[in-house]
């Protein structure tokens, strides 16, 4: 019976209170642990056709005289366009259309970043497109840009009103304070660099625009194109079938996907518009650049009294002041803590969500500080950790629905515990430690999404959910619940995704939410098909039909199918739904060349129920990967004074190759949340790349007595640091 | 784009000099004129004409990076060079006379900014922008870095190249480019890189250190040979061309944000001259 609720909504930490249309969500849990299906490692159901090339993505789609855009993107950070004429582009052989300045979303005269869209033009080739763009007349008028965020904190250029954050206060607390650490942290921009580039291909179909996108929200493209271009949303289709990555870049329409609709419908035709990789390094989002002034203050034993945190968020031309205080709110029980949050607003290419966004800085910063104070109190990091745990929600909030956190740091410790023996490792020149650093996220997820399932007398189900599988491997997920709701095998599941023609609503793929939103409707789209399946053989078998097998029962419906539906139920009220974990990391670093090398590192991570742990630790796996290059060799960089980025190249921005992949091992410690809706399940896309830096910051001070501050931890970044704890040592002894 | 496919080197004479870009393995090519920094109407496929087999101290100019590296005959530091440089997949197509001429990978000459002195213009981006992968001698013109590690490696061993016109020494190959003439090479247009003769060590190395464990250029490369008493180095990634050691680098200017290349080159040098024995 649907209802209609008013609940919180939170996606990477921005909160809402909405109505929602929710189904009563009657199921039990399942009991812990793994089930017929559920709990036990499952191949992805796409794996196959991901290799051998089937699979369909949205580069693949080709269409009957499919016309291919270009766009014309600022090259100056900041600049004024005072005359434009597309004329000569029109004339250039192969064109078909060309789009100015306010002729289609994302398209201005004024820019305020490089790669700030232009123009657009299609053309029969790509190449055509290309080469009629360098024919546009543009006159620019340069203007001088704003690239340091500190001064633009001094010049008051910000997106939005600084962010404060207080409870009790922080002078008390360092007062109260027997020691006291402070520290400057930074963290650099760098890039999704997703395999796949952002691309549309759009074309009119009839009254409807069809928009085939790699998108992580096929919902939200719907319906910001149809708002953009006065169309009702049932007249836009948006299709995504397989996706190849987004990170939070793709978390809805850009300038690509609005040249492709406008263009689209002034030819007639349909038009691809896809970013080259160099567009994509310059103008489809980053994480951006922090600066982090932190202070801790702890009594002797450990208890922290005063955390407090001035944060610069350099976000950008535009942008969203992501949540870097987060962690500092959130994973310590301390009774003083101030945050003061600045979002920059700057020259450069906006920041966009990017895997955990804010809190893979954050808790860089927050976690390098504990390690700092850890030192000076002289005290074992974890136990500095476990003695400030927080049992609910610091400062006395609301309880949580679950925390396996103390239970994470326990199955730490056989992983910490080898520290004197990696350190004994150590040669003259060749030094090794262990590190470690919690994490705290979102991932509970929450309504609204909605499912259908399809079952026929042949014993096989079909799902369908209009959402997306960014190339997590969540549609297997959804195949594992649905066939363990149905007592059939996972095989016999299908999963249709990715059509909003074809299926209903779902949420974005963001925030660790896929799983936690989607898999409990689809749950209870399977129950709802089993109990109209039990209702009809009643009238065949009498009441024992729960003890009779599914098959014979559907080879009644002959060529009958049951349309079970589902949707996704209410968080629970007055709970905070989160998600812990903690990574310990061993390194190896090289004291006279600088080289830092990750030997390995465990993650252990409460998430909740977990549904496949196959493609659970292939996502702790891939977001550990993905840290250590944030930690090591990723990091875009900018010419200081132009503000145009020189790493556009794959060669140029270093992203990890499988030599820099350590010995990785997953423990996940699956005790379902009891109160979370009928899976108990929490996502885990963000949590494993979040104390990655931390981690490995924590060891490298571990195994050299260096305090490496600021990402990446570059030849030069760890020569400076060990060169300074020489000096250090050096004054200490000088002292004595 | 037309592509011409001499079949003699005859053939190849006959082709006006300087028409065209010689093309190989074109991993480095390809790229080029992707980005419009080489702008031709023409190229030359040289591969059937260029040399590509190992015999005796002789490795063709078209031997892949990775037949070389396979080849034990061929001394440690040009395999170990060969080893360490780009990708299975680059070294599978690039051909051991491309890698020579290769161009910088400095940012500002990359993306094409028509002020930098080797795109014929009037001042070094690098020198007061970003350049913490640039040079730190012999950098007063210009700051880039020359990238390849295979050149290290012959100018150490004290190879010399046969090209169409006339045999070099390796190290002769280069030049720092200069107000007047901003080439890095001494190749005459039309002159094409035939045969390397890379004569035996009694032992050498190449030890590189770089952002990640693979396909990365070199922040700095070091060669070492020796040969009886007698010890040769020669650096990749430190000045605008490969750079042999004659105790210049005591005398290096590194910019502000090249320092720590300093402090690499000489950890490496002493560890190079230690591993020769």
């Amino acid at each position: 019976m649907a209802r209609l609720i008013r609940s919180e909504k939170e996606v990477e930490g921005r909160v809402e209170e909405v109505w929602l249309v929710v189904d009563e969500d009657a199921l039990d849990q399942w009991p812990a642990g793994p089930r017929t299906v559920v709990g036990r490692p499952t191949a992805r159901q796409d794996a196959y056709a991901r290799a051998r090339g089937e699979a369909r993505f949205t580069a693949d789609l080709h269409f009957p005289g499919m016309l291919h855009a270009a766009v014309l993107r600022s090259p100056f950070a900041r600049a004024r366009v005072v005359r434009l004429d597309l004329a000569p582009a029109l004339a250039a052989p192969g064109v078909r259309a060309a789009v100015g300045p306010g002729e289609a979303p994302g398209l201005s005269r004024e820019c305020e970043h490089q790669g700030a869209a232009v123009a657009a033009v299609c053309a029969d080739t790509f190449q055509q497109a290309r080469a009629a763009l360098a024919r546009v007349e543009v006159t620019w008028e340069e203007l001088e840009p704003l690239l340091d965020p500190d001064e633009a904190v001094a010049r008051g250029s910000l997106l939005e009103e600084p962010r404060r954050r207080e409870r009790g206060s922080l002078e008390r607390g360092l007062a109260e304070a027997d020691v006291v650490v402070e520290a400057t942290y930074r963290t650099q921009t760098v890039l999704h660099n997703a395999l796949e580039t952002h691309q549309t291909i759009c074309r009119v179909e009839g009254d409807v625009l069809e928009v085939y996108t790699s998108t992580q929200y096929v919902w939200g493209v719907r319906a910001r194109v149809a708002s953009a271009l006065g169309l009702p949303p049932d007249k836009v289709r948006v299709v995504c079938e397989y996706m190849g990555g987004g990170f939070g870049a793709k978390n809805g329409p850009d300038d690509a996907t609005f040249v492709a609709a406008v263009l689209a419908r002034r030819t007639g035709r349909p038009v691809r518009c896809m970013l080259t990789r160099r567009e994509e390094m310059v103008a489809a989002g980053n994480r951006n650049a922090t600066i982090q002034r932190l202070v801790a203050g702890a009594r002797s034993d450990g208890t922290l009294t005063a955390l407090g945190g001035e944060y610069v968020n350099a976000v950008g031309a535009s942008g969203w002041n992501a949540m870097i205080e987060g962690p500092m709110l959130m994973l310590y029980e301390c009774p003083n803590v101030r945050t003061t949050t600045y979002g920059a607003k700057l020259n450069l290419p906006p920041a966009r969500a990017f895997r955990a966004p804010g809190f893979v800085e954050g808790t860089f910063g927050l976690e390098c500080l504990l390690d700092e104070l850890a030192a000076r109190l002289e005290l074992d990091p974890l136990e500095l950790r476990r003695r400030n745990h927080a049992d609910r929600e610091p400062g006395g909030g609301k309880p949580y629905s679950s925390k396996e956190l103390a239970e994470c740091y326990r199955r730490a410790e056989p992983h910490w515990a080898r520290r004197d023996e990696v350190r004994a490792r150590s040669t003259a020149t060749v030094k090794r430690g262990v590190g470690l650093a919690s994490q705290v996220w979102f991932g509970g997820g929450g309504p609204p999404s909605y499912a259908w399932i399809r079952v026929g007398s042949d014993a096989r189900a079909t799902v369908v959910t209009a959402m997306q599988d960014v190339g997590t491997g969540t549609k297997t997920t959804m195949a594992m619940v649905a066939a363990e709701e149905l007592g059939i095998p996972v095989e016999h599941v299908t999963v249709a995704v990715g059509d909003s023609l074809r299926g209903p609503y779902a949420t974005l793929s963001a925030g660790s939410s896929t799983t936690s939103s989607i898999a409990p409707a689809v749950r209870a789209a399977a129950a709802d098909a089993k109990r109209q399946i039990l209702d009809m053989a009643r009238d065949r078998y009498g009441e024992d039909v729960a003890e009779l097998d599914l098959a014979e029962l559907l080879s009644l419906l002959g060529d009958a199918q049951i349309l079970g539906t589902g949707s996704r139920g209410p968080n629970p009220a007055g709970m905070t739904v989160l998600t812990f974990g903690v990574q310990v990391a061993e390194v190896a670093v090289d004291v006279e060349t600088g080289e830092v090398t990750v030997e390995r590192i465990a993650a252990i991570h409460d998430v909740g129920r977990v549904i496949n742990p196959l493609g659970a630790s292939s996502q702790v796996e891939g977001g550990i990967v993905q840290g250590i290059g944030h930690t090591l060799s990723e990091e875009r960089l900018v010419d200081p004074r132009l503000g145009q980025v020189l790493t556009t190249t794959l060669d140029a921005y270093r992203m990890p190759t499988i030599a820099d992949v350590p010995e990785i091992v997953t423990e996940l410690v699956d005790a379902p949340d009891p109160q979370l809706g009928n899976l108990g399940a929490k996502g885990i896309g963000e949590p494993p790349i979040i104390p990655v830096a931390a981690a490995i910051a924590n060891a490298i001070r571990d195994a050299t007595g260096a305090d490496v501050r600021s990402l990446p931890i570059t030849r030069e970044e760890m020569l400076r640091a060990l060169a300074e704890a020489r000096e250090r040592t050096r004054g200490a002894a000088a002292a004595v | 784009m037309e592509l011409l496919r001499p079949s003699s080197l005859d053939e190849l004479a006959a082709v006006e000099p300087g028409r065209g870009a010689f093309l190989a393995g074109g991993t480095e090519l390809v790229p080029l004129l992707r980005d419009g920094l080489v702008e031709t109407e023409t190229l030359v496929d040289v591969a059937g004409l260029v040399p590509a087999g190992i015999e005796g101290t002789r490795i063709g100019a078209g031997a892949t990076l990775a037949a070389v590296e396979a080849d034990a005959r061929v001394p440690d530091a040009l395999r170990e060079a060969c080893r360490l440089a780009a990708s299975p997949q680059l070294r599978a197509m690039g051909s051991i006379g491309g890698n020579l001429l290769q161009a910088t990978r400095c940012w500002y000459w990359r993306l094409g900014y028509r002020q930098c002195r080797l795109h014929g213009g009037d001042r070094c981006l690098a020198a007061d922008g970003e350049h913490r992968e640039h040079a730190v001698v012999a950098n007063d013109f210009c700051a880039s870095a020359h990238p390849s590690d295979v050149a290290a490696a012959l100018v150490a061993l004290g190879a010399t190249v046969c090209t169409t016109r006339r045999d070099l020494p390796v190290r002769d190959l280069y030049r720092l480019p200069t107000e007047e003439d901003r080439r890095t090479t001494t190749l005459e247009p039309g002159e094409l890189l035939l045969v390397l003769d890379v004569p035996p060590a009694d032992a050498s190395v190449y030890l590189k250190a770089m952002d990640r464990k693979r396909w990365s250029f070199p922040l700095v490369g070091v060669a070492a040979v020796r040969r009886g008493d007698e010890t040769t180095v020669a650096l990749a990634g430190v000045a605008p061309v490969p750079w042999l050691d004659d105790g210049s680098l005591d005398a290096a200017t590194p910019l502000p944000g090249t320092a720590y290349k300093l402090e690499l080159a000489r950890v490496l040098v002493e560890r190079a001259l230690a591993k020769l024995g």
